[in-house]
């Protein structure tokens, strides 16, 4: 028996509950993926309901659908051109005017449409009251009432949209604007509907009158005569209002909003200050913000490392107690090293991933649903203009010192391409837990903690000052913060738990290739004996410039695969003497070697797939040069100085 | 009396009267930032409250129509508003 096929989007800004929407509806049969060519993240899921199978797309929160991102692009690329057979536009209750600004937008694109009026418990706390029925009627389409959170109308929201399906064609009522701006969209919209584009005509003349650059540039290439018409009467438009034609009719949708919020909405003013208005004041508050935002962060590092820790150890002494077996099996010659090596590529992947990461996504994700991430990014925009970026870049910096691939993607939350590429440039520069181990394993046990300390604050200053320098050199010019405070609420669960669980496949698809394999290829050159011949080439260097012993070039090499593995190669390698044969300045600046010299072999994978080879090629080569360099004059300060 | 969003006090509010250009630079950067605004419900002739701005000169929290939104500090410059009284 075949079903019948729907798809259905969701839309609407971000932080409305859009994704608590879709988890509830999808369950677990989803999965997220990337747009094909872009670093647009895709959430998709199916639905089988009623004899349908429904194919669910959760776009991105977005809160308009010009070119500003490319979230926007793309959503209403989809919208447009593949033609869901409806949209569910998901509306935040409590700030229903801003959210009628893009709901306003959605019918213009002359889509199906059936709103999802969500959290309307959050908009009650607000004293704010909204006639559905009334907004229905106003706009031409469904009105549902939904606190999804608590899976309340969502299933009253389903069969909503399965009626409205059935019934065929509905087109929600268009937006009017004034009557010298309609003329002229109708006159456009005529011209554009002889040539059949691929946008609806009367939305087409819409973006072309506001100076929309992609739909510019898609009319010239089929008909180059609309342009210039088109010019003139914007300029007519702004001969009229003293403002610019696009700002004219953002302002006359938002009047609209306006109008009908007020018509639909009542609100009686909340006795005292809410909850979340009480939490947003103690959390960006100039000393208590500050204060507090310490304490949390520095408590979820303290518990993933207490944690990770432990339960790392755990696991890889239970992995290692399997080596003898393994060896009985499989026996030691050549082949047997080299599947072990395989083997304990995965197995490393493992010992970091469900210890460290997993945790660790899960606090930040409930951080964000809690909206607290925001009131981070609000305190620390400062600092991270220094750089060149804006607070928001505070997020993935943070993710870093857990791991540097989740925070290599988690560059997404920026902007611009410029601004991604910036920010990924520092953060993979951060120290990770791995390269943590080895500070403390080596510098912070052998020599002593304040070197350690002293090794994290160089290798920050030296961050900062390239992070300075990239932004400089880089063309284009920095976007500034533009964010929504949205309200404090309890994160759900379900979602974060899925988010954590999508993060870590997608960690899993990037890292774990290139680990085993290059993990093979590492132990292959070592069985074959090509690591003498390594360490003697890479002596100048090592030896000559840095002042290290001939054979802590190979751990270095190691250390291209996972942070850690210098300091256990180094141990290994200096067997039976042990690392204290090696002098205090050695052990500086191999640490501190370490801490620069390249980012491994994962987060490369990730640059790779956000940025391209020829960026992360250069970035690596150049962190390459870099670590030498410093480590030569560290070597030449310290011997010299004689502080060590 | 128009002045930019930063001159005023926690508390106090005015109405939008423009959005000045980025000085220097091209129409593109300009015409993105001043769209980002007025999508986000900064049109000219809105009423915005300031509700606090961070300290060391960082980002200034608003409520318009509404909402709340952080804005840059450098972004926040180049809004003016017309005071009540």
């Amino acid at each position: 028996m075949t079903k019948k096929k729907l798809s259905i989007a969701l839309a609407g800004n971000a932080n409305v509950g859009k994704s608590v929407i879709f988890n509830q509806l999808t369950g677990l049969h989803q999965h997220i993926g990337n747009w094909p060519g872009k670093t647009v993240e895709k959430a998709e899921g199916t639905l089988h309901f009623k004899g349908y199978e429904i194919d669910i797309i959760d776009l991105p929160g977005i809160y308009s659908l010009s070119t500003y991102s490319l979230e926007e692009l793309v959503s209403r690329e989809y919208i447009a051109v593949e033609r869901p057979n409806l949209v569910i536009n998901v509306l935040d209750a409590s700030v229903l005017e801003r959210n009628l600004f893009f709901t306003l937008q959605l019918t213009e694109l002359e889509t199906p449409m059936v709103i999802a009026l969500n959290q309307v418990d959050i908009a009650k706390k607000k004293g704010i009251e909204i006639d559905c029925e009334k907004l229905s009627q106003t706009l031409g389409v469904p009105v549902i009432p939904t606190v999804a959170i608590k899976g309340i109308g969502v299933y009253k929201l389903l069969e909503v949209v399965l009626e409205t399906i059935e019934k065929g064609e509905l087109k929600p009522r268009q937006t009017t604007y004034g009557e010298e701006i309609e003329e002229r969209i109708e006159k456009i919209a005529s011209l554009v509907e002889k040539i059949g584009f691929k946008y609806p005509a009367r939305w087409t003349a819409v973006k072309l009158l506001e100076g929309d650059e992609e739909v510019e540039n898609e009319i010239s290439k089929k008909e180059p005569n609309i342009l210039p018409i088109v010019k003139k009467m914007a300029d007519e438009i702004e001969k009229i209002h003293g403002h610019s034609c696009s700002t004219v009719m953002t302002s006359e949708r938002y009047e609209l909003a306006g109008r009908i919020t007020r018509e639909v909405q009542q609100i009686m003013p909340a006795a005292k200050p809410s909850m979340s208005q009480r939490l947003d004041d103690l959390t960006t508050h100039r000393v208590f913000g500050y204060l507090l935002m310490a304490v949390i962060v520095l408590s979820i590092f303290c518990a993933i490392f207490t944690f990770g820790g432990f339960a790392s150890t755990l696991l890889s002494d239970a992995f290692y107690s399997w080596e003898p077996i393994f060896e009985n099996i499989v026996g030691k010659g050549v082949m047997g090293e080299l599947i072990w090596g395989g083997i304990e590529g995965i197995m490393a992947g493992v010992t970091v991933i469900l210890p460290y990461i997993a945790p660790f996504y899960f606090l930040l994700y409930v951080l964000e649903d809690s909206g607290y991430l925001s009131r981070v990014a609000f305190l620390m925009d400062v600092a991270m203009h220094k750089i060149g970026l804006h607070g928001k870049a505070f997020i993935p910096t943070m993710l870093a010192y857990g791991c540097n691939v989740p925070a290599c993607l988690g560059c997404r939350i920026m902007e611009t391409q410029r601004e991604r590429l910036l920010a990924a440039f520092v953060v993979t520069m951060i120290p990770c837990a791995a390269t943590t181990v080895v500070v403390l394993g080596l510098v912070g046990t052998f020599v002593n903690i304040e070197w350690a300390l002293t090794l994290y604050i160089v290798d920050l200053v030296i961050i900062f000052l390239l992070g300075r320098v990239a932004f400089k050199v880089l063309p284009g010019e920095p976007t500034e913060l533009i964010m929504e405070m949205n309200e404090y609420r309890l994160p759900h669960l379900k979602t974060v738990v899925n988010q954590t669980w999508f993060r870590l496949e997608e960690f899993i698809k990037i890292a774990f290739p290139v680990i085993i394999v290059s993990s093979l290829v590492i132990k292959g050159m070592e069985v074959l004996g090509f690591m003498e011949l390594l360490s003697v080439a890479l002596s100048p260097i090592t030896v000559g410039w840095l002042g290290l012993r001939p054979e802590m070039g190979i751990p270095l090499v190691f250390g291209i695969l996972r942070k850690e593995l210098t300091l256990i190669m180094l141990a290994t390698l200096l067997k039976p003497a042990g690392l204290s044969v090696l002098t205090p300045v050695q052990m500086v600046v191999f640490t501190l070697v370490t801490m620069l010299y390249i980012p491994c072999v994962a987060t490369i994978a990730a640059c790779v797939k956000e940025f391209g080879w020829k960026k992360t090629l250069y970035i690596t080569i150049f962190r390459i040069i870099l670590a030498i360099f410093i480590g030569g004059v560290a070597f030449r300060i310290l011997l010299f100085s004689k502080i060590l | 009396m128009e002045k930019p969003l930063t001159a005023l006090k926690d508390g106090d509010s005015g109405v939008i009267t423009s959005i000045k250009e980025n000085p220097g630079h091209g129409r593109g950067a300009g015409w993105g930032f001043q769209k980002r605004l007025m999508d986000m419900g900064l049109t000219p002739g809105t009423k915005v409250t300031v509700i606090k701005s961070a300290p060391f000169n960082g980002p200034v929290e608003v409520s318009v129509r509404g909402s709340r939104l952080a804005l840059g500090r450098g972004m926040a410059e180049r809004i003016f508003v017309a005071m009540d009284k």
